[in-house]
């Protein structure tokens, strides 16, 4: 079950090989059909009416299918403008997390200096605490600034987390300090270092702290909730929030605009898990 | 030793400063000219009484126009409480509840309204008297009083044969739900749908025996819980593990038909007229007055009334005021009225013209139904309300998922009050 | 709050302090690193670092939000020794973490290990994998308390057929809420912990299993000289993360249970928001965060202490 069986497979194709593979993915198979039931769920809700999502026990096969419900989200709500502003906030967050992230994590992995680890203490520290316990100074802090209800407030929140900090510095442990070295040697400054060696190597680790930056930015609510006022600031987790009323919901909707803000998601991840593929880091390594 | 002492003075600073530097403009009494007043409310979209309001505002008032600052419904409070920490300037501000009223009152963060509340006009709110704070001072006027009636759906009970629900005793409403129940799996139907909130047992038996929720004495609750009890085991009501975990939403089970009863608030009517109107429920329903307990004379139910108030650091507070007052007049009752949501402020001709609505029940039971005798409030107002109100919730699901017997459940209640809440 | 750390095994690092024989070095090491850390380390501390020292602050003090905050010294810790809410959401919030951290770790290891190998259609496997961490919050909720209702949920009818006479009530039942609670969180996470470890496989150098093959390792043996190792830093992390994640866990409990029946499924989270927001006592509401950091804090320096002796034999 480890990874050197990958570099075997291809080469043992006898029948055995074969009916292992065919169990591999019947196993496989099940299981990600498992794992999607709530998700089916959520598109079988989506194309009920809404007296009809919740019912018991629970009609998996809608009676009569809603295909307007994916019509009538965009004129229920102003879809296309939460979407807008998710993609943006989510661009924008990532690209600064993974960029201040992965420029601190060399120092906290490769540079030694008096005080470093106690400082990364401080920055593991700081997850610790619930965001419900500092939320409010936090916003009188903003609202001090005049930044609430602006786009700004949110990035300068979210894009300098300790998350990115602390996920790069681990991946820059795995790598070689020689390969360090050897560059100094060769006369490389260490912001030479951090560009030309480290980012390069660590492509799997970017890939994977830009997706789950990504997808935590997207998905999350209680941040744009508390920031964003104004209607034309707000993002799809707010939209999707916006069928709940005060003593009942319209859960059809809701699953109708789950089901849509889940697609670009899918695409990110299909496009980023391809950098886990098995000898890409080590093959730069070699060199 | 010494730099800890400095980061906790410098951390004390700041939080000491923090709430200080908040501090924002006043209002401005003389205004004149056009004003754009900000109108905290929440679910903008799903909840038309909103708009329906402004609009009739502005038209009286043509030099005001309103901005609303649309907040989601489920996390309002949250909000609200971040937005006024932060010394935020919206000028009306919409009472959810009346705990959240209690507290943002007392921390002096609404505008003393009590010369609006001892007008001529306001004796005719409903509801009022919940609003006094600190003997004779108010802080909002109410605008909406929903109270508790029963649904019963015409249909169910022609065909079972049953004649329409008129001056039930509890024991009568659970013998009713039981020949009203049939079906098995998907088919089933119930006599009635009990949901999970805590009041349909408890403020119901507060507001009928004249038990006090805040008092730590709770034994007037066992009569009811026996009545919920008895209706589940009989599998008359939908089970309240099953109601709970699966989110059911009471709107659904009614408008679906797969209830016959539905004790519920009057914001309900809004909604099923609604409903109706777009063709989504088929439901032939009508209101009957709550069921109550056996010798009891009169109506008696209870109700929770909505409320506008002013922000203390409101930008245009004269304007606000105005909006408020507007809200709780006449003029807004009817408009409110229009689209079949219960003002407090109350008249004859308020009531007439609800009953006009098209798709309203005029039978003399649901008029019987809309002017109970008595509408005691759901739960007392006190800054113990939050507290006590957890507490309850938390014992209730208890005997309700049949975790706790009542007794028990009931004496665990009066413990905790006396221990958790000072 | 500097002293607090540096007083830990923490300063036992990787990397030993460089000697003092280069003094001039070390400054500007010292300036380097610096350098590297100040674009993030700006944005952390106006923004993270200050609003969290002032909560700490808080805990100290009696604060309604609005009004200026009063210095009550150790009352809201005093409190919190006699606060049963507070006391049972705190051994709710040790029992959780007790069962998603070693769960999930396992399973996202599993996972990753599984689908680290070039075969077609591995993408949609993790694609699959990691959806339940995209999926709607309310879906999930449904549906798990559907798989465990205790008449006609798929999960008894199953152990009804394996032959158990009265099967749990699960999130209905005060004993069994936390157990659905936990499994759910678990297969609601493992494609997100999964996605780090797959990264962390990544960093092993195809050249390490093939001189362990040379030598005639076994799977398992292979698994345990090279995987293991290579992934340390990797497992650190994710350790660290999710017993984070656990201890301040709240959005699946509110949807799923919202801490019922009873106090049954009851979190520190939620006993936070509820004493600060909900009831307006923002001092308490401090204090009990405090009381959760130091544990995450303790739990974290533990971990980090094991790991830099790992990392130094």
């Amino acid at each position: 079950m480890t990874t050197a069986d990958t570099a075997a497979a291809p080469r043992a194709r006898g029948p055995l090989a074969l009916a292992r593979r065919a169990v591999l993915y019947a196993v496989l198979a099940l299981a990600a059909l498992a794992i999607l039931v709530p998700f089916l769920w959520m598109v079988s809700a989506s194309l009920k009416r809404n007296n009809d999502v919740f019912t018991i026990p629970i009609q998996w096969i809608p009676q009569d299918f809603q295909w307007g419900n994916f019509t009538e989200i965009w004129t229920r709500v102003p879809l296309d403008t939460y979407l807008g502003n998710t993609v943006f906030l989510s661009l924008v967050i990532t690209f600064l997390q993974v960029l201040t992230g992965s420029f601190a994590a060399y120092g906290f992995a490769k540079v030694r200096f008096r005080g470093r680890d106690t400082l990364f203490m401080l920055y593991i520290a700081t997850i610790a605490v619930p965001w419900q316990a500092y939320m409010i100074p936090q916003y009188i802090m903003m609202q001090k600034a005049e930044l609430t209800d602006t786009f700004l407030s949110l990035i300068l929140i979210q894009a300098f987390g300790a998350f990115g900090v602390f996920l790069m510095r681990q991946y820059y442990l795995t790598i070689p300090d020689e390969l360090c070295e050897a560059a100094r040697v060769d006369g490389l400054s260490e912001y030479g270092i951090w560009a030309r060696i480290m980012l390069p190597l660590s492509k799997p680790a970017l890939a994977s702290l830009a997706l789950l930056t990504f997808v935590n930015t997207w998905n999350d609510y209680m941040g744009p909730f508390i920031y964003l006022t104004s209607n034309d600031l707000w993002t799809i987790q707010l939209g999707l929030r916006s069928f709940v009323g005060q003593y009942d919901a319209d859960y059809a909707m809701m699953m109708t605009g789950s089901v849509l803000s889940v697609l670009p998601i899918m695409i990110i991840f299909l496009l980023g898990q391809r950098h886990f593929i098995q000898g890409i880091a080590s093959s730069g390594m070699k060199g | 030793m010494k730099r800890r002492k400095m980061l906790a003075a410098v951390g004390l600073a700041m939080a000491v400063a923090l709430p200080l530097a908040a501090c924002g403009s006043g209002g401005d009494e003389a205004e004149s000219g056009p004003v754009e007043l900000t109108v905290a409310v929440w679910s903008l979209a799903s909840t038309p009484e909103f708009q329906t309001l402004f609009d009739a505002f502005h038209q009286a008032n043509p030099d005001i126009t309103i901005k609303p600052v649309d907040i989601l419904a489920a996390d309002y409070p949250t909000k609200v409480t971040t937005m006024l920490a932060g010394g935020d300037t919206t000028d009306v501000i919409t009472m959810k509840t009346l705990a959240d009223y209690v507290r943002f009152a007392g921390r002096g963060q609404l505008k003393d309204v009590s010369s609006l509340a001892t007008s001529a006009d306001a004796g005719k709110l409903a509801g009022l008297d919940q609003y006094k704070q600190d003997g004779d001072k108010y802080y909002a006027l109410p605008y909406r009083q929903d109270f508790w009636v029963l649904y019963y759906n015409k249909k169910m009970f022609d065909a079972a044969g049953q004649p329409y629900p008129t001056n039930l005793t509890w024991d009568q409403y659970v013998e009713l739900a039981k020949k009203l129940t049939s079906g098995t799996g998907e088919k089933k139907v119930y006599g009635a749908y009990q949901h999970t909130w805590r009041s349909i047992v408890q403020a119901i038996s507060a507001a009928q025996t004249g038990g006090d929720q805040l008092s730590g004495d709770y034994k007037f609750l066992a009569d009811q819980y026996r009545t919920a009890l008895a209706l589940q085991e009989a599998g008359a009501t939908l089970d309240f593990g099953t109601a709970v975990t699966q989110k059911t939403g009471y709107a659904s089970m009614f408008e679906s038909g797969k209830t016959a009863m539905l004790p519920m608030g009057t914001w309900y009517i809004a909604k099923i007229l609604s409903e109706k109107k777009k063709g989504s429920t088929d439901a032939d329903w009508a209101i009957a007055p709550l069921p109550q307990r056996t010798g009891a004379s009169g109506i008696t139910t209870f109700g929770a009334p909505t409320a506008f108030a002013v922000n203390k650091k409101a930008k245009h507070a004269a304007a606000a005021e105005k909006f408020v007052q507007f809200a709780a007049s006449a003029a807004g009752a009817k408009a409110i009225a229009g689209i079949g949501v219960v003002p407090a402020y109350s008249s004859d001709e308020i009531r007439q013209q609800y009953f006009a609505l098209p798709g309203m029940p005029t039978d003399d039971l649901s008029k019987k139904a809309f002017t109970p005798d008595k509408i005691n409030p759901e739960m007392p107002v006190s800054d113990k309300t939050a507290k006590v109100d957890t507490i309850l919730n938390e014992e209730h699901q208890l005997i309700m998922t049949k975790q706790k017997s009542i007794d028990d459940a009931i004496k665990e209640m009066e413990t905790r009050v006396k221990n958790e809440v000072n | 709050m500097a002293d607090l750390l540096t007083a830990t095994p923490a300063t036992a690092s990787a990397a030993p302090p460089p000697r003092a024989r280069d003094r001039r070095r070390a400054r500007r090491n010292t300036l380097i690193g610096w350098s590297f850390i100040l674009p993030n380390f700006l944005g952390f501390a106006v923004l993270t670092l200050v609003p969290v020292l002032a909560a700490f602050a808080l805990s100290f003090m009696e604060w309604d939000s609005y009004n200026p905050p009063e210095w009550v010294g150790l009352d809201n810790f005093e409190r919190l020794l006699n606060d049963e809410s507070t006391k049972i959401a705190l051994r709710n919030t040790a029992y959780y973490a007790l069962g998603h951290v070693p769960l999930t770790m396992l399973a996202a290891l599993g996972l990753a290990l599984l689908l680290n190998r070039k075969i077609a259609g591995v993408g949609f496997f993790r694609a699959a994998a990691f959806f339940p961490y995209i999926t709607s919050m309310v879906a999930v909720a449904i549906v798990w308390n559907m798989l465990f209702n205790p008449e006609f949920g798929p999960v008894n009818q199953f152990l009804q057929f394996l032959g158990v006479d009265s099967p749990p009530g699960w999130t209905t039942s005060t004993t069994w809420a936390m157990p659905a609670v936990i499994l759910t969180s678990v297969w609601r996470d493992m494609g997100y912990y999964m996605v780090l470890f797959l990264a962390g496989l990544q960093a092993i150098p195809v050249e390490q299993y093939e001189a362990a093959k040379v030598d005639g390792a076994s799977t398992w043996q292979r698994f345990r000289a090279v995987t293991l190792p290579g992934l340390r830093p990797v497992t650190f992390l994710v350790l660290v993360l999710l017993t984070v994640q656990s201890f301040k866990v709240f959005d699946l409990i509110v949807v799923m249970t919202d801490g019922g029946p009873g106090r049954a499924t009851l979190v520190l989270s939620q006993q936070i928001y509820r004493r600060g927001i909900v009831e307006g006592e923002f001092g308490y509401a401090s204090a009990i965060s405090f009381v959760l950091f130091l544990l995450v804090l303790v739990f974290t320096l533990v971990q980090f202490w094991i790991n830099n002796r790992r990392e130094r034999r």
